[in-house]
């Protein structure tokens, strides 16, 4: 596809953003690590040491150099089970912010595109749906489906559709009084070509940057749900669980709570960042309230 | 005016009615999905067949799912919110006395949330281009990045462990006497009894929740609030109220606030109703006997017509939230007030 | 003198150069007169009321000159300099601003009385007073009832009455001087007439200076004592305002006076100029004359030094090598129409339809009234015929448009296209239309797609479904295409945002063009430009009957545009047709009264006939 000359300055823009750049560093560590955690990590995840239980991290007193961020009630390796969890985090947020941004993309165009009855009856869904508070609506769906990370991540979905909904939206309604997509019709233009080819293009900046922060709320999200049990099976590890195990200790040992609140503030600090610069950017007209909205 | 504001704000609600509707039944379709078992759950150990048979039937989850809504719907409207499975006491109940508790939650940490939001987005305006409007926009960033259930756990961890300057557990301090129940807000109540030690008591165990919760908010209102004044700075108007020779603050208080502050009124609306979802984690990890408490524990213990009914309120509050900010909405835009008078 | 500017001199840094935005400006405005500053988008002539408000946009500042006022005390300061608290005080007390677009120029959160009463506060007046000073000032500027007024809000009123509103602010103090930046342009033609009379009366009555900023000469022949005309950032003209007007000097005022089809006498064929005037960015390559590259008479020493303003008339300045020698171009030959074919089909026959919106429910379930955005419109079109449309805003005329298109479906009437009803929309009549019917849009920045390359834009109907052109065919057709619009070929993979305002309309054109309809229906095509490029568009349009015969319903406010172009004309208001006809024969004798009304509105080429007219016609035509 040939880019524009807007396009291309809008995508240099990004690119010498400083807030893209951060956000994306942070990202793309973050994805490294989690990627390379079988090859990197001192220990199994789930291997014991009861010999070795809430050690503090290897700088503080009495840490030692196996287990460099310290240990758990258990005795597993701290450090092994962030890297592990970083696993999980980064594919509920890719899986759950797909699946949330192509149901929602669809349903706004579909919305703004027919109006009438089409847009009465996505709009009146939303309606129903913005009145539960999100964890809510997180907690029966899991409660109704069952626990477990796939379930997280389809709940995630069926929640966090609307907010692409309303947001994409109201921009293709402005879209849709645009003369251009009136000239497409005159011009012979089917209902899906216009869809695709004239309204479509014209979400694009705006879906990236909604993507990039609906990825931080999906990591938000997998953490309550791994925290109040309903994610993953007790034997992995999750950020969330390992903040739910160590808050039992935590008069004793801080850091086992510290340091995954840390992870999962460095992933979605860096979601954050993405989006905000990308919103900047490419110019996106984001209302704030909508799609920053912590779940 | 309060009477009109009175009389929109009951057209309203009337209005969320059918939503209302929609909403129950979406909660109660979601929840018969249920692969677990909860009659099963809530039989003692070594009962028999016969046993399980009677508690379904008592329960009513023998029948057909619309009959089951429709019975369930019926009784709702007429204030029975059934019996709770695990509790073994009526919903309604419990939910009388956990609502109020999250009811003082929330207002509390809507104004302290709404105050500094609003407090630090004119303090971002009034310091924009500088270094200071970097370090409020970086500490937005940071604060933004951390869910308030973490910051929860952070300030129960500083405040509460290490400091020790808030209490951390519970509605009240151990051996403060309840006061007589007259509202169940156990500030008023308190106060209306004449006791404040218990008043003090329970502002305190009030204080750390609700910062965590306001956390979620302020930073949010601050964005939003800063960057409408931007916008509205730009405005026609404003230029136009400067060449008339008005003085700056006064077009910040009398001209552009009121424009700025259209976006910030329907942002808490959205944020209001998203806060009702913050205090179930929130409650739970400072054990404050709320709707969230009442939830998680429903929800561990595959609680059925808890869950339901919890659900349902948070619903009702969501769009009660809602429609007293619509309504908020209206009285500062004559546009939509006057709709169709020109 | 009121107020004086000497050598003024704005200044822009772009891409580490220093571009003079506005060069060595000077002129002086006496108490009492009026100064008018004519000059197209771009010339600089709004950086006037920038310096004075301080409100100069990032990167632009004041770099050599003084703009000296004289206070009531008999002391003259200089506005560039002096401390902010003074000019504070000045604003809104000596000095007023009348805005360009009245509706976004008062807070709509407050009420008349609200704004109105902080302005009085500001000049002193105890709160008592205030209620009546409003009503006063509301009656002095004809606003019918100004009691009720008070408690309303600025979206309950039209943007004339605004605009009334604002004028009344600005005389409030009986100020030394009035700034006014196009404050009618945004107004239909009808209101801007009432405007400027209101304005003109204050003015006389209070003795004000006023600076009238427009990018109508002939508007401000009108309204002014003297003219200055500005050309990227230079004045070319200064003078008194008949001079100026009628027996310009400067080959760019002769160029712009000529681009202005006449609303009587006979019709010449418009003679227009190359390209338009370069922007910004390109003012620091420009040497010597900054007009000579679009110069018609210039030569080789143009383009080597600057010229400067030379005294050709007493007062009368024009900075041009030889303003005086140059003799006024060859009148151009009479403009012949070509008459429609009489017989034939007609393409299109629009009977009797009729548009209702209904209405929109709100949040809270109020349902607002319906519109009836055209009541009854007919209308028929023969192959090759050139139809005006004229009517103001919210006569009906767009939406008429949209439904001869088939983009909104009549709740009344029938459309026929080549005799066929196509009236109901659908699969077929979508055919019938496309072979026949193209729409030409308003505002290119909305037609264009601005993700699209113009070679994708101007054949996008080669794209749809059920046409098999090849690549090479489009890209064929797409340089046709752009040499039948008199597009540059280089053009042909450049986006929207990289073109000028003309060559998106041009654009928009061969779009329309793509298919080959026999008639195009254009809605206010050239209303967003200015006045020399939309010379060369209407001759394009000329052009294309003449080569391809092809038709064109043509929607405009602007009668001398239509009387221009078109053989016949309907006259719409409130959704209705009022007067239909031959053009001709309806600018010779308008029997409908609102017709009547809204040529007396229209400003006259000649200086002797008097305008704007008396307030009962204008109120005929407004009511």
């Amino acid at each position: 596809m040939r880019l524009s000359p807007r396009a291309r300055a809008a995508w240099l823009r990004c690119l010498t953003d400083p807030r893209v750049v951060t956000g994306g560093l942070l990202i793309l560590s973050i994805a490294t690590l989690g990627l390379l955690a079988p090859w990197i990590a001192p220990h199994d995840p789930q291997e014991q040491d009861l010999l070795a239980t809430l050690m503090p991290p290897a700088w503080a007193v009495g840490g030692e150099a196996r287990f460099p961020f310290g240990t758990d009630t258990l005795g597993r390796c701290i450090a092994s089970r962030l890297l592990y969890g970083a696993r999980i985090a980064l594919y509920v947020s890719v899986t759950a912010a797909t699946g949330a941004m192509l149901l929602g993309t669809l349903l706004a165009i579909l919305a703004a595109y027919f109006g009438g009855w089409v847009d009465w009856l996505i709009s009146r869904a939303v309606d129903v749906w913005m009145a539960f508070p999100p964890v809510v609506l997180a907690l029966i769906l899991l409660v109704g489906m069952g626990a477990g990370v796939n379930k997280v991540i389809l709940a995630i979905i069926l929640i966090d559709w609307t907010r692409f909904c309303r947001v994409i939206r109201s921009e293709a309604l402005v879209v849709m009084v645009r003369d251009y997509i009136a000239a497409a019709r005159l011009a012979g233009f089917g209902h899906r070509q216009i869809m695709l080819k004239e309204m479509l293009p014209a979400m694009i900046p705006l879906v990236i940057t909604m993507m990039s922060i609906e990825m931080g709320i999906a990591v938000i999200v997998e953490a309550i749900m791994s925290f109040v049990g309903l994610s993953v099976e007790p034997d992995v590890p999750a950020w969330g669980v390992m903040i739910a195990d160590a808050r039992q200790t935590m008069h004793q040992a801080p850091w086992g709570v510290i340091l995954p609140v840390g992870a999962i503030f460095l992933t979605v600090l860096g979601f954050n960042l993405l989006g905000d610069g990308l919103r900047r950017a490419l110019d996106a007209r984001l209302v704030l309230s909508r799609a920053v909205a912590t779940p | 005016m309060a009477f009109l504001a009175l009389q929109l704000l009951f057209r309203r609600l009337l209005l969320a009615l059918p939503i209302l509707l929609c909403v129950s039944a979406l909660v109660f379709g979601i929840l018969r999905l249920l692969p677990a078992d909860p009659v099963a759950m809530s039989l003692p150990p070594g009962a028999t067949a016969e046993d399980y048979e009677k508690l379904k039937q008592a329960f009513g989850l023998d029948r057909s799912l619309i009959t089951q809504y429709g019975i369930w719907l019926g009784k709702l409207l007429s204030g029975d919110l059934g019996g709770s499975i695990f509790f073994r006491r009526p919903v309604s109940e419990l939910v009388w006395v956990a609502l109020p508790a999250t009811l003082e939650l929330v207002a509390l940490s809507l104004f302290l949330g709404i105050s500094v939001g609003v407090g630090g987005g004119l303090a971002m305006f009034a310091l924009r281009g500088g270094l200071g409007e970097q370090a409020l926009d970086g500490a937005t960033t940071a604060m933004m990045a951390i869910p308030e259930f973490l910051w929860a756990i952070l300030l129960i961890l500083l405040v509460g462990v290490s400091l020790q300057w808030l209490p951390f557990i519970g509605r009240l301090g151990p051996g403060i006497q309840l006061p007589p129940t007259i509202t169940g807000f156990l500030l008023i109540d308190s106060l209306l009894a004449g006791r404040f030690a218990t008043f003090g008591s329970a502002f305190t165990h009030l204080l750390l929740p609700s910062i965590a919760l306001a956390i979620g908010l302020a930073p949010l209102v601050m964005r939003v609030l800063r960057s409408s004044l931007l916008e509205t700075a730009q405005d026609d108007y404003v230029t136009q109220a400067r060449l008339r020779g008005i003085s700056e603050n006064r077009i910040l208080v009398r001209h552009a606030l009121p424009n700025a502050a259209l976006p910030t009124i329907s942002l808490i609306g959205v944020q209001g109703g998203f806060m009702f979802g913050g205090t179930v984690l929130v409650e739970m990890i400072f054990a404050y006997p709320g709707l969230g408490n009442l939830m998680v524990d429903a929800v561990r213990n595959h609680d059925l017509p808890v869950i339901q009914a919890v659900a349902l309120i948070y619903c009702v509050l969501v769009l009660g939230i809602n429609a007293v900010v619509d309504v908020a909405y209206l009285a500062v835009n004559p546009r939509l007030r006057l709709a169709g008078a020109r | 003198m009121t107020l004086t500017a000497r050598g003024l001199t704005v200044s822009a840094t772009l891409g580490g150069k220093r571009i003079d935005v506005l060069r060595d400006l000077d002129f002086a405005i006496a108490p009492g007169k009026v100064l008018g500053l004519v000059g197209e988008s771009g010339a600089g002539k709004s950086m006037i009321g920038r310096v004075l408000a301080r409100s100069l946009p990032p990167g632009f500042s004041v770099t050599s000159g003084r703009l000296d006022f004289l206070r009531p005390d008999g002391e003259s300061r200089d506005l560039v300099t002096v401390p902010g608290p003074e000019l504070s005080r000045l604003l809104g007390d000596r000095i007023a601003f009348i805005p360009q677009e009245p509706l976004t120029a008062l807070n709509p959160l407050m009420t008349i009385e609200a704004q109105f009463g902080e302005h009085l506060e500001r000049l002193g007046l105890p709160a008592s007073r205030r209620r009546a000073r409003i009503v006063e000032a509301l009656a002095e500027v004809r606003l019918p009832a100004p009691e009720t007024l008070l408690e309303r809000f600025p979206f309950q009123l039209s943007g004339g009455q605004c605009q009334r509103v604002l004028i009344a602010m600005a005389f409030a103090s009986e100020p030394a001087l009035v700034v006014a930046d196009e404050p009618t342009t945004a107004l239909d033609v009808s209101t801007q007439a009432t405007i400027v009379q209101i304005m003109r009366r204050l003015q006389r009555e209070h003795v004000t200076s006023l600076l009238f900023i427009t990018h109508d000469l002939r508007l401000a022949a009108r309204v002014c004592d003297d003219i200055l005309v500005l050309y990227a950032g230079e004045v070319v003209e200064r003078g008194p305002a008949r001079a100026v007007s009628q027996a310009p000097r400067h080959p760019y005022t002769r160029a712009l006076q000529a681009a202005n089809p006449p609303l009587d006498g006979p019709l010449t064929r418009l003679v227009t100029l190359p390209d338009q005037m370069p922007g910004l960015a390109a003012f620091a390559n420009l040497q010597g004359c900054r007009f000579a590259p679009r110069c018609p008479t210039r030569d080789a020493g143009c383009a080597a030094s600057s010229p400067t303003l030379r005294e050709v008339a007493p007062g009368h300045f024009v900075r041009c090598a030889d303003a005086c020698s140059v003799a006024a171009p060859a009148a151009p030959a009479v403009l012949r129409r070509l008459e429609a074919a009489s017989s034939g089909v007609p393409v299109l026959v629009v009977e009797n339809v009729a548009k209702r919106f209904a209405g929109k429910r709100d949040w809270l379930g109020r349902r607002s009234a319906g519109v009836d955005a055209v009541k009854s419109a007919s209308l028929t079109v023969r192959p090759g015929e050139f139809v005006g449309v004229v009517g103001e805003s919210g006569s009906g005329k767009s939406t008429l448009a949209r439904l001869i298109m088939g983009l909104e479906t009549p709740t009344g009437g029938r459309v026929l296209v080549d005799g066929q009803d196509v009236t109901q929309g659908g699969r077929e009549t979508r055919a019938i239309r496309l072979g026949a019917l193209q729409m030409v849009f308003q505002d290119p920045q909305s037609a264009l797609n601005p993700r699209r390359p113009v070679e994708r834009l101007v054949t996008q109907t080669m794209e749809a479904k059920g046409s098999n052109a090849s690549e090479a065919q489009r890209l064929e057709r797409a340089r046709e295409l752009l040499r039948e619009t008199g597009l540059p070929p280089e053009l042909i993979d450049r986006y929207p945002s990289q073109l000028s305002g003309g060559q998106k309309q041009r654009v928009n054109i061969a779009r329309a063009l793509c298919v080959t309809p026999r008639l195009l229906v254009a809605d206010e095509i050239v209303s967003g430009l200015d006045v020399s490029v939309q010379a060369q568009i209407l001759n394009l349009l000329l052009d294309l009957r003449a080569e391809r015969g092809v038709g064109l319903v043509f929607i405009s406010h602007d009668l001398a545009v239509v009387r221009y172009l078109c053989s016949r004309m309907i006259v719409m208001r409130h959704g209705l047709v009022v007067e239909e006809g031959e053009t001709e024969a309806i600018f010779a004798a308008p029997k409908h009264a609102y017709t009547r009304a809204l040529m007396a509105a229209a400003p006259p080429d000649d200086l002797d006939r008097p305008w704007p007219p008396d307030a009962a016609a204008l109120a005929a035509a407004e009511g």
